[in-house]
C-alpha cells in the first residue's frame, strides 16, 4: 500500500492548492476527485458562469454603445457559441491544474474516497477500489447546491449546475432564490434577454450586502434589466410540465419556461466514512474546524465549503494554504479571516471586512465615506457611472474596518481595500497614498478623504 | 442663591470620600429625596440624596476624586441663580496620614484601622511614607513631541540636557538602541496605543507576530493594570497588615453537626429560622467567656481584653468581602443573635452598610460552608487575635463506639494570633467550641 505524507480529498479551489503547498513543503502529496479536476468552482460555478457574464456584458454594453458615438446592427446572441467558450474556458483551466499537479509531483487519484481507519483510506476508482495510507488527511469535499424536497423533479426545474449546461435559454425565467448565485445568473440572463422574476422569501434580496448597496443594485436591475423581485414571499403549489412551470406567490400566480433554483448549498460529506477515522459532522451535516484548519481528529484537517464557514473558493483556497503549512508541520497559523465577497451582478459587488449593518448591531461608533463613480472622471469617460464605494473605519482610531462597491469593477476594486484593512491602515493612511489619474482606483482615496468630509471632488457636507 | 451641596460624613472616622457617579447631570431637576450621587467610603459605596428641591447648577467635584468630608460638591437652586465662585476643594492625599502612634488602653470602641495602620506604615514603601520627593522629569518640547509622534513613553529616558532634561537627540539614542527604528507597527495599532496613552515599545515586546497590529495592543489594553475599588484596596491594606503583623497559625477539629442539625430542622418545622451560623455564633461567644484571652488584642507590647464580644460575621458581595459587627453579641440570646446576623447581612447585600456598622469586632466567623469546601484557613481581622473558619458540612463515615456510622462533620478551623494565643489555648477553646456545638442539651434548653 502506497502511503503519502499528505493526501487531500477532493480537487476544488481549496483542495489542490492544499496540495500543491504540501508538495512545495517537501511532503509527498496525493488528491483523490471523485469528478473533475476544479471542483464546483472552475467546472460548475465561479469560472462558467463568468465566461457567460462577461459575454451577456459586452452584448448589454453594444446595446447602449450608441451614446459613445458607435452604431451596431444586427448584434445577435448565439448561446450555444457561448456555452461553447465557457466550455472551452473550463477546459483550459482544467488542463492547468493537471499539469501544476504533475509539476509539483502530486500523485492524482480518480474516484470517491472514504475512510477506512484514520491513517488508510480507500477510493472507489472505475477500476475497482484502491486503498492508500495517509499520516495526514485534508477534507476538502465542498458542497452542492440544496434541492428543497417540494419541488417537482422535471426538466423544466434546475439547478445552477445543470442551468450552466443549457444548450439555449429559455424566454422567461422563475429564480428562486435571491442570493448571489440567483442573482448572477438571472442578471446574466436578463441581459441576454430573458423575461426573469426573482423569488426571495427574506426581505430583500442579497441580504448579506448593506441596505444602501441594495437598493442600488435593485434600482438598476428593475429598471434596465427589467427584472421583477417578489421578496418577503415563499413560492408555493410549484407544478411543472410539457408546457411552462408555475407556481403561488402572494396572490399571483407565476409561470415561466424554467425555474431556477438558487436557495442555498449543502455540505458533501456522506461518502467519506467519516465514522470509520472517529470523525463525525455536526448537525447541519458540516464538518467542523478551528482557526487552524484542524478538525477533533488530530491527523485529519478540513476546510472550504465542508466546515460551513463562508462558503467562498479564494475563503477555501486561503484554508487550504494554511492547512497544508499546518499539516506539514510548519509553525502553525490561524487561517485569514478578512475576506472580499464579490458578487457579479449587474452592477458588481465587492464587500469586506465589517458592513454598516454590521457596526450598527454591534452598537459600534463607526463613521463612514462614501464616493459616487458620478463624479469620477474615469467613470463618466467611459459611460460607467453607476454606483458607489465606502469606507466603514473606526470612529475613535481611524482604522478602516469595513468596505463596499457597488458598481464598475468593483469586484476588482474591492482587492485595494482588502489589503488595506489586512495592513490595519487608517483612513488618513490610505487618503494620503498617491493612486493614479484617471482610473477607477481613485474611488477608494476620495472616499477615505470623505471619512474626514474633506473630499476634493465632492461638494462639502452641509452642517 | 444657590444652596451648596456638601460631601457628607459616613461614620466616625470617615474623612475623605470619593464619588463614584453623578446620578443628575448639570441642569437636570431634583425633587427632595433624589439620589444626587453615590459615594465610595473605605468600606461601601452609599447612596447621598437631595434635602431640597430644585435644579442641580453646577457639579464642582467629578467622580473618582477623594474630597475632604463636608466639601462643597456642587450647587442645586433655580436654573439662571448665580453660582457663588468655589474653588474645587484640594484632593486628599492618596495615601492615609500616619497616625500618632498607638496609645495603651484605648477605649474598646476605638476604630481598629488606626492603630495598626499607623503600626504599618512608617515601614512601607508607600509613596507618602517616602521622605524623598521624586526628581522632577525635565522634557524639552521638541523631544516631547518626538516621543509623542513615535507613540513612547519618555519618562525612563536619561537626559544629557541641562539638569537632566530629556533632548531631541536623547529620545533619538534611545529609540535607536531600544529597537525602535526596526519594528513594523501598523497605523491603525499605532493610533489606537496613542489614544490609549500606551508605549508602543511596552507593546511591541509582548507581540506575537513579527509585526505590531491592532491585536497586540488590545491585548496591552486588556492586560493594563487597572484602579482597584477602594473598597477592595481597603481589603488589600488591611489584610496585608494583618498577615506580617500578627504570626498567624491555625488548629483544626471536626464537628459532629448530626445531632443539631436535626434539632435545627425540628425547630425549623415550628417557626424558628436559626441558621448554622446561629448556633456557631453563640457557641463562639460562649466559649470567648471561658478565654478571655481570645477575646484581646495586643500591639506587641500590651494586652488589651475587651470586655464585651463583638462579633464579625464575613459576607461575601459580588464587590468584595465586608465583615459587619454584631455588637454585645454576650448580651443577646439566639433569636436576638439570628435578628441582628440577618439584619445585618440584608444591609450588606443591599449595599446599606454604614462604616459604623463594620468597626469594633473582636472576634470574627468567616463560614463558607455553602461553597462546598472540605477546609480552609482565615486572616485575622485587625485589631482582632482570632477568626473562625467553617466549611462545609458533609455526610462522613467515621468511627462512633467502635462502629462505623454516618455522621454528618463540619470542620472547624482556628486562625490566632500567636502573640496572644498559644497552641494549648487554641485547642482548647476550639474544642469548646466543638464541644458546645455537639451538646444537644445545651441547645435544647437555649431554644426551649
Amino acid at each position: 500500500m502506497e502511503t503519502f505524507d499528505i493526501v487531500v480529498i477532493g480537487a476544488g479551489p481549496g483542495g489542490y492548492p492544499a496540495a500543491i503547498r504540501a508538495a512545495q513543503l517537501g511532503a509527498s502529496a496525493a488528491i483523490i476527485e471523485k469528478e473533475q479536476l476544479g471542483g464546483t468552482c472552475l467546472n460548475w460555478g465561479c469560472i462558467p458562469t463568468k465566461a457567460l457574464i462577461g459575454a451577456s456584458e459586452i452584448f448589454e454594453k453594444i446595446k447602449h454603445s450608441a451614446a459613445l458615438g458607435i452604431t451596431v446592427t444586427g448584434a445577435a446572441v448565439n448561446y450555444a457559441a457561448m456555452i461553447a467558450h465557457k466550455d472551452k474556458t473550463v477546459g483550459l483551466l482544467r488542463n492547468g491544474i493537471r499539469q501544476l499537479l504533475a509539476g509539483n509531483r502530486v500523485k492524482s487519484f480518480a474516484g470517491v474516497g472514504s475512510f477506512v481507519d484514520r491513517n488508510t483510506i480507500e477510493i472507489a476508482t472505475a477500476d475497482g477500489p484502491v486503498r492508500i495510507g495517509a499520516k495526514k488527511t485534508i477534507l476538502a469535499t465542498g458542497s452542492t447546491s440544496a434541492m428543497p424536497g417540494f419541488l417537482p423533479k422535471h426538466p423544466r426545474v434546475v439547478e445552477s449546475r445543470a442551468f450552466l449546461d443549457l444548450k439555449q435559454l429559455p424566454a422567461s425565467m422563475i429564480v428562486l432564490g435571491g442570493g448571489f448565485i440567483g442573482c448572477e445568473l438571472a442578471c446574466m440572463a436578463a441581459m441576454l434577454g430573458v423575461k426573469v422574476t426573482i423569488v426571495e422569501l427574506l426581505e430583500d434580496i442579497l441580504l448579506l450586502a448593506d441596505a444602501d448597496v441594495r437598493r442600488e443594485v435593485r434600482g438598476h436591475v428593475e429598471k434596465n434589466l427589467a427584472i421583477r423581485i417578489l421578496a418577503g414571499k415563499p413560492l408555493e403549489h410549484i407544478s411543472a410540465d410539457d408546457q411552462s412551470v408555475r407556481g403561488k406567490c402572494g396572490d399571483e400566480t407565476l409561470s415561466a419556461d424554467l425555474l431556477l433554483c438558487a436557495v442555498g448549498r449543502k455540505p458533501v460529506a456522506d461518502r467519506l466514512a467519516l465514522e470509520n477515522a472517529g470523525l463525525k459532522t455536526n448537525e447541519r451535516g458540516f464538518i467542523e474546524a478551528d482557526d487552524y484548519c484542524r478538525t477533533a481528529v488530530g491527523n485529519i484537517f478540513a476546510i472550504g465549503d465542508v466546515t460551513g464557514k463562508i462558503q467562498l473558493a479564494h475563503y477555501a483556497t486561503a484554508q487550504g494554504i494554511a492547512a497544508a503549512e499546518n499539516a506539514v508541520g510548519a509553525k502553525p497559523r490561524k487561517h485569514e479571516t478578512i475576506v472580499p465577497n464579490v458578487i457579479f451582478t449587474s452592477p458588481e459587488i465587492g464587500s469586506v471586512g465589517l458592513s454598516e449593518d454590521d457596526a450598527k448591531k454591534q452598537n459600534r461608533a463607526v463613521k463612514t465615506g462614501r464616493f459616487r463613480f458620478s463624479a469620477l472622471g474615469k467613470a463618466i469617460a467611459l459611460d460607467e457611472t453607476t454606483g458607489f464605494v465606502k469606507w466603514i473605519a473606526d470612529d475613535a482610531t481611524d482604522q478602516l474596518l469595513g468596505a463596499a462597491a457597488v458598481g464598475p469593477r468593483a469586484t476588482d476594486l474591492i482587492a485595494e481595500a482588502a489589503i488595506a484593512i489586512r495592513a490595519e491602515l487608517t483612513a488618513r493612511d490610505l487618503g494620503r497614498a498617491i493612486h493614479a489619474h484617471p482610473t477607477f482606483s481613485e474611488m477608494w482615496m476620495e472616499a477615505a478623504h470623505a471619512v474626514h468630509g474633506e473630499c476634493i471632488h465632492a461638494p462639502p457636507r452641509r452642517k | 442663591m444657590a444652596t451648596p451641596i456638601i460631601m457628607p460624613k459616613f461614620g466616625q472616622m470617615t474623612e475623605e470620600s470619593a464619588i463614584v457617579e453623578w446620578l443628575k447631570k448639570e441642569g437636570d431637576k431634583v425633587g427632595k429625596g433624589d439620589v444626587l450621587f453615590t459615594v465610595e467610603t473605605d468600606k461601601s459605596v452609599m447612596e447621598v440624596q437631595s434635602f431640597e428641591e430644585g435644579a442641580l447648577l453646577k457639579i464642582i467635584v467629578p467622580p473618582r476624586v477623594n474630597v475632604p468630608v463636608q466639601s462643597t460638591v456642587g450647587f442645586l437652586g433655580t436654573p439662571g441663580e448665580p453660582i457663588p465662585a468655589v474653588t474645587p476643594p484640594a484632593p486628599a492625599p492618596a495615601a492615609p496620614k500616619p497616625a500618632a502612634a498607638p496609645a495603651p488602653g484605648r477605649p474598646a470602641m476605638q476604630p481598629i484601622t488606626a492603630p495598626v495602620a499607623a503600626a504599618i506604615l512608617p515601614q512601607s514603601r508607600m509613596p507618602a511614607a517616602s521622605p524623598q520627593a521624586p526628581a522632577i522629569f525635565r522634557i524639552s518640547p521638541r523631544a516631547a513631541a518626538l516621543a509623542r509622534d513615535c507613540v513612547i513613553d519618555p519618562s525612563g529616558i536619561p537626559g544629557t540636557g541641562p539638569e537632566g532634561r530629556v533632548v531631541e537627540k536623547d529620545v533619538r539614542n534611545y529609540l535607536r538602541q531600544s529597537g525602535y527604528d526596526n519594528l513594523r507597527i501598523s497605523p491603525a495599532a499605532k493610533q489606537k496605543a496613542a489614544l490609549e496613552k500606551l508605549d508602543i515599545l511596552a507593546v511591541a515586546r509582548a507581540a506575537d507576530g513579527e509585526r505590531v497590529t491592532l491585536a497586540d495592543v488590545d491585548r496591552a489594553l486588556a492586560e493594563r493594570p487597572r484602579a482597584m475599588s477602594k473598597m477592595r484596596q481597603t481589603i488589600a491594606q488591611r489584610l496585608w497588615q494583618s498577615v506580617v503583623t500578627a504570626p498567624h497559625f491555625f488548629v483544626t477539629v471536626a464537628v459532629d453537626m448530626t445531632d443539631l442539625l436535626a434539632l435545627r430542622a425540628d425547630l425549623k418545622a415550628k417557626g424558628a429560622p436559626l441558621t448554622v451560623t446561629d448556633f456557631i455564633s453563640e457557641a463562639v461567644v460562649l466559649a470567648l467567656k471561658e478565654f478571655p484571652d481570645v477575646n484581646s488584642t495586643t500591639d506587641g507590647k500590651t494586652v488589651q481584653w475587651r470586655s464585651r464580644v463583638h462579633l464579625g460575621i464575613a459576607v461575601s458581595l459580588e464587590q468584595g468581602l465586608v465583615v459587619p459587627v454584631i455588637r454585645n453579641a454576650d448580651e443577646l440570646t439566639l433569636l436576638e443573635l439570628n435578628r441582628s446576623a440577618r439584619e445585618l447581612a440584608d444591609k450588606a447585600r443591599a449595599g446599606k452598610l454604614g462604616p459604623d456598622d463594620m468597626i469594633g469586632g473582636t472576634f470574627t466567623i468567616s463560614n463558607m460552608g455553602m461553597m462546598d469546601v472540605e477546609n480552609f484557613t482565615a486572616i485575622i481581622n485587625p485589631g482582632e487575635s482570632a477568626i473562625l473558619a467553617v466549611s462545609s458540612t458533609v455526610k462522613k463515615a467515621v468511627v462512633l463506639e467502635d462502629r462505623v456510622v454516618v455522621r454528618s462533620i463540619m470542620k472547624i478551623t482556628l486562625s490566632s494570633d500567636h502573640r496572644i494565643v498559644d497552641g494549648a489555648m487554641a485547642a482548647r477553646f476550639v474544642n469548646a467550641i466543638k464541644q458546645k456545638l455537639e451538646d444537644i442539651e445545651l441547645w435544647k434548653h437555649l431554644t426551649s
